[in-house]
């Protein structure tokens, strides 16, 4: 169950209408490393979870990579709000434009639609908080390239919350990866799939 | 406790230290002054954005409560992940209490001078026997804060 709060978690206001800000950023919508397949990551992975904290912490961050899903959704939205079709051709919009009009699409910013084939639910938890850490790094790349792109101080504000999330969640990752090892045996990680021999961890969870 | 072996990753794990003020974790991107690593492209810039059109007074209070609503839930919502993995650490459970009693004292006096931000609030709206669950801006309008 969810429970919807009507705010964002980190306030957008953008009074300048820009497609081409739009159009990249975008990508941390529908893209490849964006916020709505980083929450599907983790929002599928947790089912399956050997140590149930390690659940519990991919609950709370599919959640709140929700939120920044709507925070990318706003500020798109408050970029073609007042679109015009002359500025929509100049800043090659107009595909998008065709397609959609001024209404939200989870795409990447080369146009790639949304899809899951960019992220893993793999089933074996060391690999998949090792996905994790690895996403929340691309998605940082992301927004350090956001940031070198866009002069727009009402834009990057935003962006600049959204970058610093994913170093908090790379390191909780890295902690979950932590309690994952500990109920394994150090001499070798890999003996067997903790997700899938449950009986061969080290605790009854 | 913590060991570093071959052929795995190893992450420190976080001890419990300074933190931001609200107002500056907002800006931070997180409470804990540890965890902020900012990029070098994104210093460069002038912070100053600009007051668009004057605000009512009504505006201005409403922005104010909000502001201090998101302050208080940002600090919950990096407290709680700190939390996640660290169950046991004194310091960081005393705050989650004090704070959630401070966002939930917040969120009523939200809903009953404004809306309701969640619909466990609706009973706290002063609406006049019609729902009010669709009353105030959405938050993609940029309307409020």
């Amino acid at each position: 169950m969810w429970i919807y709060e009507k705010r964002l978690q980190f306030p957008v206001k953008i009074t300048k209408t820009c497609p081409k800000t739009a159009q990249m950023i975008i990508s941390q919508y529908g893209g490849p490393d964006g916020e709505l397949s980083a929450s599907m990551r983790y929002l599928s992975q947790r089912y399956t979870m050997p140590v149930k904290q390690v659940g519990g912490l991919l609950t709370d961050i599919g959640t709140e990579e929700l939120a920044h899903m709507e925070i990318i959704c706003a500020m798109v939205y408050q970029l073609t709000k007042h679109l015009t079709i002359e500025q929509a051709k100049e800043a090659g919009f107009d595909a998008y434009y065709i397609d959609h009009t001024t209404a939200l699409w989870p795409q990447a910013a080369s146009a790639l639609p949304f899809t899951s084939i960019e992220f893993q639910s793999k089933g074996d938890a060391i690999t998949d908080l090792t996905e994790d850490l690895a996403a929340e790094q691309k998605a940082r790349t992301v927004y350090d390239n956001l940031l070198r792109m866009i002069p727009d101080p009402e834009v990057r504000e935003p962006l600049k919350f959204l970058r610093a999330r994913e170093v908090v969640h790379f390191q909780r990752f890295g902690e979950a990866l932590e309690k994952t090892k500990e109920k394994l045996d150090s001499k070798n990680y890999y003996y067997f799939n903790p997700e899938f021999d449950k009986g061969m961890m080290k605790t009854e969870l | 406790m913590q060991e570093e072996h071959l052929a795995i990753a190893s992450i420190p794990i976080q001890q419990w230290g300074a933190l931001y003020d609200e107002k500056e974790a907002m800006a931070a991107g997180t409470i804990f002054r540890d965890l902020n690593k900012p990029f070098f492209a994104a210093e460069i810039e002038k912070k100053d954005i600009k007051e668009a059109a004057p605000k009512s007074e009504e505006q201005r209070e409403r922005e104010t409560l909000l502001t201090k609503i998101a302050e208080t839930s940002f600090l919950l919502d990096d407290l709680t992940l700190y939390l996640d993995t660290h169950m046991s650490d004194t310091q960081a459970l005393d705050m989650y209490s004090q704070k959630t009693k401070e966002r939930d004292e917040l969120k009523k006096q939200f809903a009953a001078k404004f809306y309701p931000l969640t619909r466990d609030c609706i009973i706290y709206c002063e609406s006049g026997g019609k729902f009010c669950w669709q009353d105030g801006p959405m938050p993609w309008e940029g309307a409020c804060v």
